[in-house]
């Protein structure tokens, strides 16, 4: 059995979740504004049936409620560093088709990333905060033979891929915001706050 | 957290992402994989989400549906017209993005100007009464006239959305080729080759500190005075300025001036004494002016403009700065008494002329030998006639 939190830890934690959940409740409906700027952009239907891209982390889960807080905290993370690449990829593709035509559209992108790469900050500081070793990210270890690039995808697929990647991040934006607050809750045993390792 | 690995391709379209030009027509196809069970007669298309009609459809295999476009139109966005083939419950299969416009026309009205002797902007007009539908990328590029090689600016948007900022590696008194080209996917287009030499195209920052004030207790006056702008002060130049004001709740700006006089670094002292609509197009070099022929206890909006010429000895007119940010002042209003009326604006042009008629007059009676004649004499004038408590309609009285 972990060992109870001690309560400065438990404050620190509270208050990490705690600004957490207001930065992805900004994050979300700074997202939700990008979407829609951006079908209307690309000329597509806001409700279009898109299938899963690869690479699109999925914000769907079952047994959410079984997971530990280390578990939420690791998942979490690895989405928001797909997401900061897959939407610096879409900056560079924007720049690359229109140049600086539609300003607007580029500036709110790059503001949502500023906004994931920081909530991916955030929640390595929740996981430095466990004493939990932060996970490397993909790429950074040399390999010999990595994995080949994925095919550069054609135009109105790379129009569809942007469309799943910011409904994904609105989707795990909200998700986000529920793992916090289960993080952020007190044991009901011992009145102290769980370790992460523990079961919510 | 999960993500799905990419399946083979349902289907793909061809042509795929073509570049058309406007009432072009247009053939694609639709084939799906084999890995799939479709038929044509199973799929359908849409043009930035709307169906299109069966009738334009041909079946060219088992597998294969075509459509035909006729007389596309302009591309509804940018990043390109969506026709998407589709299955039967509406799955999208494959998609191709059409661009449909018209190569750009050269670009027009190249205007440039340097704020400091160092630097330059340019901007100009596409060149398009319509749009081209496509993105089209704009490049201003520059050279000495005489040898030197083809540099491109790299700084965009600066002054407006056609515009492009050069901030230094510029030499004085040589001149330079400038020209934009734009490019979009149907063509490039180059505009006609401007030529200049960066001193002939100087302007400043507004005149700074401008102040108005009211002239003593005379009603329609108002006394401007503002600062030349100082990145100027250490070159030899003339400097003109350029005052305009409104009433309050009016749109219309008067422009006011006064020609002559040049001096060293743009400074000058003294006054002028600027007759109400007389259109002058500078009030030289000097510093301050007063307006008059004004409205009494009217709110006034005051700016200022600067134009720089004949610098390093240039021959040709500088560029006017912006104007100054508005300066209000409102001019005094004596006690009037109760039921009285102040005179229309012609009836006051009217009356002022005739004031100045007795005036001079008066000085002729009253100060002669007075070659330096000046403003201080009749400002004495207008405040004894007001402390005599003769009114307008008893000008014509001398004392």
């Amino acid at each position: 059995m972990a060992a109870a939190e001690s309560p400065s830890a438990a404050l620190r934690r509270r208050d990490l979740c705690s600004r957490g959940i207001r930065l992805a409740g900004k994050m979300r409906a700074d997202v939700v504004d990008l979407l829609d700027a951006y079908v209307e952009q690309q000329g597509l239907d806001a409700s279009a049936s898109v299938a899963a891209v690869e690479g699109v982390p999925l914000a769907a889960v079952e047994r959410w409620d079984e997971q530990t807080g280390t578990q939420r905290l690791l998942e979490n993370l690895a989405a928001y560093r797909a997401f900061r690449a897959l939407l610096a990829q879409m900056l560079e593709e924007q720049r690359e088709q229109l140049g600086e035509a539609d300003a607007g559209l580029g500036r709110a992108l790059a503001a949502v990333l500023l906004q994931v790469s920081a909530f991916a900050y955030h929640l390595e500081e929740l996981l430095r905060l466990e004493s939990r070793g932060i996970p490397g990210e993909e790429g950074d270890e040399e390999e010999e033979d990595g994995p080949p690039p994925p095919p550069r995808l054609s135009l109105f697929e790379q129009k569809l891929r942007g469309l799943g990647v910011l409904r994904e991040l609105a989707q795990w934006a909200v998700r986000s915001v529920r793992d916090l607050r289960q993080l952020a809750k007190p044991s009901p045993a011992t009145g102290a706050a769980p370790g992460l390792a523990e079961s919510p | 957290p999960r993500s799905v690995s990419p399946a083979a391709d349902p289907a793909v379209i061809s042509p795929q992402d073509p570049t058309l030009l406007i009432g072009s027509s247009l053939v694609a196809t639709c084939t799906v994989s084999p890995d799939f069970p479709l038929r044509a007669e199973d799929l359908y298309w849409t043009l930035n989400g709307r169906r299109l009609p069966a009738a334009s459809y041909a079946a060219l295999g088992p597998s294969t549906l075509s459509v035909a476009l006729a007389r596309l139109n302009g591309s509804r966005q940018q990043s390109g017209d969506n026709l998407v083939c589709h299955s039967r419950d509406g799955g999208i299969l494959a998609g191709s993005c059409l661009y449909v416009g018209l190569p750009p026309e050269k670009p027009v009205n190249i205007t440039c100007w340097s704020k400091n002797m160092k630097d330059l902007t340019c901007k100009w007009a596409p060149g398009t009464e319509g749009e081209t539908f496509l993105h089209t990328n704009y490049t201003l590029k520059y050279k000495r006239r005489w040898y030197g090689q083809d540099n491109t600016c790299q700084e965009y948007h600066t002054a407006g959305t056609y515009s492009c900022h050069i901030p230094k590696d510029l030499a004085l008194f040589t001149p330079y080729e400038i020209w934009v080209e734009a490019s979009n996917r149907l063509g490039v287009a180059v505009s006609d080759v401007v030529m200049l030499d960066i001193l002939d195209v100087v302007t400043t920052d507004p005149p700074s500190d401008v102040h108005v004030s009211r002239v003593g207790d005379l009603e329609d006056q108002l006394s401007v005075r503002w600062s030349s702008p100082p990145a100027l002060k250490d070159f030899l130049f003339q400097a003109k300025y350029q005052i305009q004001y409104r009433v309050e709740d009016s749109s219309e700006w008067k422009v006011r001036g006064h020609g002559g006089g040049t001096a060293r670094g743009g400074r000058g002292r003294g006054r002028c004494h600027l007759l109400p609509r007389q259109v002058v197009d500078d009030v030289g070099n000097q510093t301050s002016c007063r307006l008059a022929g004004l409205r009494p206890g009217t709110v006034y909006f005051v700016q200022v403009r600067c134009n720089p010429f004949s610098i390093y000895g240039s021959k040709k007119a500088g560029i006017w700065s912006d104007w100054s940010n508005p300066t209000a002042a409102s001019t005094p209003r004596s006690e009037r008494v109760a039921g009285g009326c102040d005179p229309k604006g012609g009836e006051q042009n009217t009356t002022l002329r005739r004031e100045l008629k007795q005036f001079f007059g008066w000085v002729k009676k009253h100060a002669y030998g007075c070659s330096n004649l000046g403003i201080k004499l009749y400002d004495q004038w207008r405040v004894w006639l007001q402390k005599s408590h003769k009114t307008r309609n008893q000008v014509g009285k001398e004392p």
